[in-house]
């Protein structure tokens, strides 16, 4: 099983606010792809219309998995869960009166992923040693780091196949934001997955990435076919980070 | 005057009615304390719980512990059924705060005219070969009709717990309340989660009412006294803390207890009210809230 995402023209806003005009996007079986932008450019409606939370007001979104062709335009959070495609959401979203453990076993909820409940809560208490030592913690209490920790890692438990990001930097120390993209790094290589990271750090970012999108008032004002490519382009550098 | 075994037989009557009360705060510790539905006719249902105990147990001569494990299924069905109105009525369109309230208060009326019409104001009660009969262990007396709810509300109670702690659903009602769009990214359905929870509360409602029966006679307006009682030891135990649920009401059986032997009777229906009120202003989280 090898999935592709490909959002397509799509269109997307609240209300009467347009945020996405036209944004095209895709992401191959076993890459990293970032989607690079500040804040307010639109890379988390983005995400969320793929993941359902938002509806498209037009153009495709779809998975292309064995040959067929799967529509996510139209269908809940839930549906899109349930064909395997993760999201680590914005601000983290735990359950803060649940604890660790809680948590992370909600997010085996989905019926794909619960025979594997016991191999995947081993992977990610190794992947995460301080979660194994706070597994009776109350989620709420845990500090930002730790709870980016159980954010990646509950979002693992469903067994996904692709896995969405949404600005994992948010809130956190300069170290630990290196150190959590470098560990979205080694658990996307370890796991096999597919990852789609949206993340407004530029310089954190690129290093794992493989291809990346830059997304400016909406739109996608460059498509860079790799990580040098992103980095070495003067647009980038004038519009983006200001140099 | 206070003599050691009016002292102890008091307390052990407190303990096992609070177990009672127990059974009776679960349906709302769910409804009212996981899932914020001010569910004030949960008592007006645990009465038509014990009607339903009076009707089978009259005609047929059934057990009415059984009667109440019988008809939960029943209550179940009609529980989801409930909670779907609630929510197509005023949930989706983000009117439950007060319109739910109402609507919850008017279907509590109903239930308790629609039960004088039909069964008049008269107390009803069952026939049980334990009621009536009494274990005594020394100085201190166990009667058999506040042992037999109590230990039904102990099995219940530790039934929802591990029901609520151990399994996918369980936590996921757990959780509805706290991130709606965050257990959809889990790929549960919020609104399913609710109905399921709203259901197991209503469920637990037919058992609380058998047992109700049991400990007395029963006749419609009874519910509107755990009213008060109900959600004061939801609010005691913590909100949705099932084991703060079951000490908040062995507490509130106590301390009325203890109030209806050394100063009356017509003192006990304002422990729940004192000892809400307490909770309030110097424990609002309840003792065991997270």
């Amino acid at each position: 099983m090898a999935s592709r995402l490909v959002a397509s023209h799509v269109e997307a806003g609240y209300g009467s606010v347009r945020v996405l005009h036209d944004v095209s996007v895709n992401v191959n079986a076993g890459e990293t792809v970032v989607l690079l932008g500040s804040n307010g450019n639109g890379k988390s409606t983005l995400i969320k219309c793929i993941t359902g939370i938002v509806q498209p007001t037009s153009g495709e979104i779809y998975l292309e998995r064995d040959g067929a062709r799967i529509d996510l335009v139209g269908k809940s959070p839930q549906e899109v869960v349930d064909l395997g495609i993760a999201l680590v959401p914005e601000g983290r979203r735990l359950f803060p009166k649940l604890t660790v453990e809680e948590n992370l076993l909600l997010g085996a909820f989905r019926m794909g992923a619960r025979s594997k409940i016991d191999s995947n809560l081993a992977f990610v208490f190794e992947a995460f040693p301080p979660l194994r030592e706070r597994r009776n913690q109350l989620a709420g209490n845990m500090s930002g780091g730790e709870q980016q920790m159980v954010a990646v890692a509950r979002a693992l438990m469903s067994d996904p196949e692709i896995l969405l990001v949404d600005e994992p930097s948010v809130g956190l120390a300069p170290i630990l934001v290196s150190r959590m993209i470098a560990k979205i790094k080694e658990l996307k290589d370890q796991r096999h997955l597919t990852v789609l990271m949206a993340e407004q750090n530029f310089n954190q970012a690129i290093k794992i990435a493989d291809r990346g999108y830059i997304i400016v008032h909406g739109q996608i004002e460059f498509e860079g076919g790799s990580a040098a490519d992103l980095r070495d382009n003067d647009m980038i550098k004038q519009y983006y980070l200001g140099l | 005057m206070l003599t050691a075994d009016l002292l102890a037989n008091a307390v052990v009557a407190g303990i096992l009615l609070g177990g009672f009360y127990a059974a009776v705060a679960i349906g709302l510790a769910i409804i009212f304390g996981q899932l914020d539905i001010v569910n004030i006719a949960h008592p007006a249902f645990i009465i038509v719980g014990a009607y339903t105990a009076y009707i089978l147990n009259s005609r047929f001569g059934f057990d009415p512990v059984l009667v109440g494990v019988l008809a939960a299924p029943i209550f179940f069905i009609v529980g989801a059924g409930i909670y779907r109105i609630y929510y197509a009525a005023f949930e989706r369109t983000g009117q439950e705060s007060l319109s739910g309230l109402a609507f919850f208060f008017g279907v509590m009326f109903i239930i308790e005219v629609v039960l004088i019409l039909v069964y008049g104001v008269d107390y009803r009660l069952v026939a049980a070969r334990y009621i009536g009969s009494t274990w005594s262990l020394g100085f201190v007396d166990l009667p058999f009709r506040l042992l037999v709810p109590f230990v039904t509300a102990v099995a219940l109670t530790a039934g929802v717990y591990a029901y609520l702690s151990r399994t996918f659903m369980g936590r996921a009602i757990q959780a509805v309340a706290q991130d709606r769009l965050a257990l959809q990214l889990m790929g549960a359905n919020p609104v399913s989660v609710k109905q399921w929870a709203f259901a197991l509360g209503m469920a637990t409602a037919a058992i609380a009412g058998s047992l109700l029966i049991i400990i007395g006679p029963v006749e419609p307006s009874v519910g509107r006294l755990y009213i008060g009682r109900a959600f004061a030891i939801v609010v005691l135990g913590g909100m949705g803390s099932i084991p703060g649920m079951f000490i908040a009401a062995l507490i509130l059986g106590v301390v009325e207890s203890l109030v209806t032997t050394f100063w009356g009777p017509s003192w006990a229906p304002a422990v729940a009210f004192g000892l809400l009120l307490l909770t309030l202003a110097f424990r609002p989280s309840g003792l065991f809230g997270r």
